[in-house]
């Protein structure tokens, strides 16, 4: 039989979980945050501290987490800075001309797998323990997406919306400026997004295994001695970073693509 | 006046397949000041011709001239309205309507200028700030039409522009383009699938063939103008019920040729 039955249940269920079904981010953030503390002062290993002295450990290395975290903003923020110009450049420009595209793309694709930390020894031959080592290894994380979706971006330009500048006598420099790379900008803001979180793990491998400064030299210096409370401190640390890099991305994002209909976003 | 002269086309096939030869041997003078709609089936090569004329695809052989000038490419004297409409969806409405003077390097005050008027000739006075997403099919293709109006062609190229819409959107923009066009009486090619419509606005239809691509005969439609003042009254006339159903008597002949012509090319393909 088709009859479909009620489901008491749920009708019954007070209000509570129902709200907590309406928020669910705000649920899942409890249940990570009270099962870390429940887990951590259970088991009562110095491998798993619960949250609260994770977080004792933050405020009593704040001075020397707030100049580690200086140094490496700085770090994040030249290294995304040249990588974005570059790979944006450089994926508009083998966007444009096929031949670049096709003597370039296997060479890129091979970046965008390869391990970037294994040019880490030529970088720091060059630049040794300077900041260009960690700006230069922050580059070879973000930089190759970026070219790909960038390039991607461009082909995928409709050809309706060529053939209507083509009609309307557009000169090449226009149809660039006013077709081109509005049309592709919300996909070349996407790569841009994931280059975001590449830039932050480049961050903290430069910092961990080149150059020993900023956050990364806080977590090798914490795991050097087996403290998992300052190791996890700093990695609550970097998860705001590249939570606020996300967010001011995202940010850009959406003004310069607020034309784009709700539901493709 | 355009002038086309044994004009063919062939598209490259798909890999192994023959060419297909859109347009073969047509020949058709569009006057100045006239409306004049094609149809045809699809595959009768209507857009290929049309997109022919605005120079967006080269022809293998033939003339096309445009006011004794030969098409080479496409032109500020034609202008062209999309059956996907191709508005920007990141600029508004004054701007999309803007973009062609935009691209023949007219200064921004005087463009704007001009696309207002326009703006309010296609009846959407008070939207030039919306963005083309904000607004519905049929005000999407006046603006599309305000677009190309804008630039104040000799001829007006029009790609089944209302093909993408909804019936009665379809009437109302008939109607609209109808007192446009009695009001500027620009040179309109216009092409369509619908015998009605065909009739309903055209001087003259062109009705095209399929395989290959050619002119099968050209009509003259008696209806006077006017028609925008009285559309419901010119769709109900006799006269346009016998153009129509004069159409529909080629267009039925046409699709049991092309029948019987792939009977019988399976016929001869599945001899011993």
């Amino acid at each position: 039989m088709a009859t479909v039955a009620p489901t008491p249940a749920r009708v019954a269920s007070p209000g509570f979980i129902s709200r907590l079904e309406a928020w669910p981010t705000v649920t899942s953030f409890i249940v990570l945050v009270g099962g870390w503390e429940l887990i951590g002062r259970s088991l009562n290993q110095p491998f798993f501290p619960p949250l609260s002295s994770v977080l004792n450990e933050l405020a009593i290395n704040q001075a020397e987490i707030m100049a580690a975290l200086g140094t490496s903003l700085t770090n994040l923020v030249l290294g995304f800075i040249v990588s974005v110009v570059f790979g944006v450049g450089l994926g508009l420009l083998m966007g444009a001309f096929r031949k670049l595209d096709a003597a370039l793309d296997i060479y890129i694709n091979a970046l965008l797998t390869a391990p970037s930390l294994v040019f880490a020894p030529i970088f720091f031959a060059i630049w040794g323990l300077e900041r260009w080592s960690i700006v230069a290894v922050i580059f070879m994380y973000s930089t190759w997406i970026m070219v790909v979706n960038t390039v991607t971006a461009v082909r995928t330009v409709s050809p309706e919306m060529l053939e209507m500048g083509r009609a309307f006598n557009a000169p090449r420099i226009k149809t660039w400026t006013r077709i081109v790379l509005p049309a592709a900008t919300p996909l070349i803001m996407a790569g841009i997004r994931l280059a975001t979180g590449r830039a932050v793990k480049g961050m903290l491998n430069g910092e961990m295994f080149i150059a020993i400064v900023g956050l990364g030299k806080l977590v090798k210096d914490g795991s050097g001695r087996f403290d998992a409370s300052l190791v996890l401190a700093i990695l609550v640390v970097i998860i705001v970073v590249a939570f606020i890099a996300l967010w001011v991305v995202g940010w850009v994002d959406a003004r310069l693509t607020r034309w784009l209909p709700k539901t493709s976003r | 006046m355009i002038e086309i002269k044994g004009v063919s086309k062939a598209f490259p096939g798909r890999k192994g397949s023959e060419p297909v030869q859109a347009l073969k041997d047509v020949d058709l003078i569009v006057r100045d000041n006239e409306f004049l709609t094609v149809l045809g089936p699809s595959g009768c090569g209507k857009t290929t011709l049309l997109r022919v004329i605005a120079g967006l695809v080269p022809h293998d052989t033939g003339t096309v001239l445009v006011d004794g000038k030969p098409v080479t490419g496409p032109g500020p004297e034609r202008a062209m309205v999309f059956q996907s409409f191709a508005l920007m969806p990141w600029d508004n409405v004054l701007t999309n309507v803007a973009f062609g003077l935009e691209m023949q390097g007219v200064d921004k005050k005087t463009r704007e200028l001009k696309a207002l008027e326009l703006i309010e000739m296609v009846g959407l006075g008070g939207f030039e700030k919306r963005l083309p997403g904000e607004l519905s099919g049929g005000m999407q293709q006046r603006v599309g039409l305000a677009r190309a109006l804008a630039v104040s062609p000799k001829v007006l190229l029009m790609d089944e522009p209302f093909g993408a819409l909804d019936e009665q959107t379809r009437r109302l923009l008939q109607e609209e383009l109808l007192r446009i066009w009695e009001a500027t009486r620009t040179t309109v090619v216009f092409i369509t699938h619908s015998m009605e419509e065909a009739v309903l606005l055209g001087d003259r239809v062109v009705l095209m063939r399929p395989r290959p691509g050619r002119i099968d005969q050209i009509l003259d439609i008696p209806m006077t103008r006017p028609r925008s003042t009285h559309l419901d009254s010119v769709e109900s006339s006799g006269e346009f019920t016998a153009m129509v159903g004069l159409l529909w008597n080629n267009l039925r002949a046409m699709h049991s040729d092309v029948r019987r012509a792939r009977q019988a090319g399976q016929a001869a393909a599945t001899k011993p």
